[in-house]
């Protein structure tokens, strides 16, 4: 679903903030991605939704390498991305409800079905009174359910969140993960970025750790979980 | 959304970068508007005079006292004789007066101007008599007799429509350029302004023609209304023309009595002018975006 062959990330011609990093996520994973801020993790995460290519290395995401991919190609793959931005990017002039809707917009799938979809979605996260405020009116975690709500409101093959609980109280971060263990079971590919390590541990899932810009620790699995399946390898090694 | 009307993905109509593009459209449409009238008058003015002039000759006998009816009749009797020609009218002063009138306005007319006989003649168009030979025949008869078949003139005014037509073209083409140069400053400052919301739009799988198409609408909806309001303060101004024209009341001038398929031409310019500010929006999103990494 997901790999990287001695990615090299620099930006400008800066330090290089990810240092020949190889990783593999298989398709229906689902895996933590943890580190220090500053690690790299949304840089990593930036490459898999395409919006920063490699200074070296290769990227393939659904088995195909993303190098010199057309504008239209890059788009119609993105589609099948969903992203949770760390800083939400949620459109201020659209309500919640059209914010989530958006990506159904964009592709064409926009109709009275997906209204209905758009509306369990917001309800399911908790805004059930706020489905037509705008975004500067909402509080940060409110923000940040409904560009949570956006991500998967598409049933996308692949979730990239990047610390997609930093704003939220433990109770509602942990129903939020659980959204994303359903999606897990419908076969999407979750990766989660999150340095929230606490709530890591509360789920049975593989952990790949980043420090200074290499992967430290290569999809480890909390004891007493089943491995899933997934693989990572580290400077070129597997 | 098919029935329901949602908001803009990009919020171009909250930002004042197209504040003015109505304004600019409006004054473009109105220097349209007043080209295409130029030149649609124009036009119209040098086929009356080619329609009204086409197989017909004057013959002008100078209004000597001394020479006498006699001399008028061999005249006329040469002309009837010559072959090519279909019919020969000599007119009375009254006919003459009515002629000229449209061209000197009547006023002109009510003294006692020394008029010139003239005599009316219809050729066969298709054979026509030799125009020198028959001028140095009257000439024998009548010394300073002349025969006018308008040709030269008529070419003259001829040019004369063609170059003002040609100046309408090019001052529509200049208008549409100047429009187009005007939207793709306009969309790129849109373009800019709204940076982030392009990216974010891409980034959850937009393509550039989704973009393109918000910039598009927007542009249709502001060309559209300043084509209007162009075209509505063109019509007074022409009315205003046509008004100072018909006071003067004189066939050389032109006149600005348009008939229903000339009017519909008026009621394009706003339509196409929207239509090129669509247009000119469209390509300059594609473009500025195609460009991008
Ligand atoms: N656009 C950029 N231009 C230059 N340097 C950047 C840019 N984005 C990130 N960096 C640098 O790359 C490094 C990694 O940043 P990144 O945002 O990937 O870290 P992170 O692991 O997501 O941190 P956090 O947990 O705080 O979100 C940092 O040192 C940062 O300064
Ligand atoms: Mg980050």
């Amino acid at each position: 679903m997901v790999r990287f062959e001695d990615v090299v990330l620099r930006y400008g011609n800066g330090p290089e903030i990810l240092k020949r990093v190889s990783l593999q996520f298989d398709p229906g994973s689902y895996h933590f991605l943890v580190g220090a801020s500053g690690a790299g993790k949304s840089s990593l995460l930036r490459m898999m939704y395409l919006a920063q290519h490699p200074s070296a290395g290769r990227v393939a995401l659904f088995g195909r390498d993303v190098t010199g991919l057309s504008r239209r190609e890059t788009a119609l793959l993105r589609r099948r991305i969903g992203v949770v931005f760390q800083d939400f990017r949620l459109l201020d002039h659209l309500t919640a409800r059209e914010n989530i809707a958006l990506p159904l917009r964009i592709s064409g799938q926009a109709g009275a079905r997906s209204d209905k979809d758009v509306e369990e979605l917001l309800s399911w996260v908790g805004l059930a009174d706020q489905m037509d405020a705008l975004p500067p009116t909402l509080s940060g975690g409110q923000q940040q359910r409904v560009a949570i709500a956006r991500a998967v409101i598409g049933r996308p093959s692949l979730l990239l969140a990047d610390e997609p609980t930093g704003n939220l109280d433990d109770r509602m971060a942990v129903r939020l993960l659980h959204l994303f263990e359903e999606l897990n079971k419908i076969g999407t590919t979750v990766v989660i970025a999150t340095h929230n390590e606490s709530l890591v541990q509360r789920f049975p899932h593989p952990v790949t750790r980043l420090r200074d810009g290499e992967v430290e620790i290569a999809g480890a699995v909390p004891p007493g979980t089943a491995p899933a399946t997934h693989t990572v390898s580290q400077r070129g090694g597997d | 959304m098919a029935a329901k009307r949602s908001r803009q993905a990009v919020p171009l109509d909250r930002d004042s970068s197209g504040r003015y593009l109505p304004l600019l459209v409006a004054i473009m449409v109105y220097m349209a508007a007043l080209a295409l009238a130029g030149a649609l008058s124009m036009s119209k003015l040098a086929e009356r005079w080619d329609t009204g002039l086409a197989g017909a000759l004057t013959v002008q006998v100078p209004a000597d006292p001394a020479a006498d009816a006699a001399q008028f009749a061999a005249v006329t009797e040469a002309l009837s004789a010559t072959p090519g020609v279909v019919a020969v009218e000599p007119m009375d002063s009254g006919a003459i007066t009515a002629l000229l009138e449209p061209w000197l306005g009547d006023a002109m007319l009510t003294g006692d101007l020394p008029l010139p006989r003239l005599i009316a003649v219809t050729i066969d168009t298709d054979a026509p008599p030799d125009i020198a030979a028959l001028q140095a025949r009257l000439q024998a008869l009548a010394p300073g007799s002349l025969v006018d078949d308008h040709q030269r003139w008529l070419d003259r005014l001829l040019d004369l429509a063609r170059a003002v037509e040609l100046m309408a073209l090019v001052v529509v083409v200049l208008v549409v350029l100047a429009a187009s140069i005007m939207v793709a400053f306009v969309t790129r400052m849109g373009l800019a302004a709204h940076e982030r919301s392009i990216e974010l739009l891409h980034l959850i799988g937009a393509q550039d023609s989704y973009v393109a198409r918000q910039f598009q609408n927007h542009a249709l909806s502001l060309g559209l209304r300043g084509g209007l309001l162009g075209l509505v303060c063109a019509l007074p101004t022409l009315y205003l023309a046509r008004m100072l024209l018909q006071r003067i009341d004189s066939g050389l001038l032109p006149e600005l009595n348009f008939l229903a398929h000339e009017w519909s031409y008026f009621v394009l310019l706003p339509v196409a002018a929207a239509l090129v500010t669509m247009l000119a929006a469209r390509v300059t999103v594609l473009r500025t975006l195609a460009r991008l990494p």
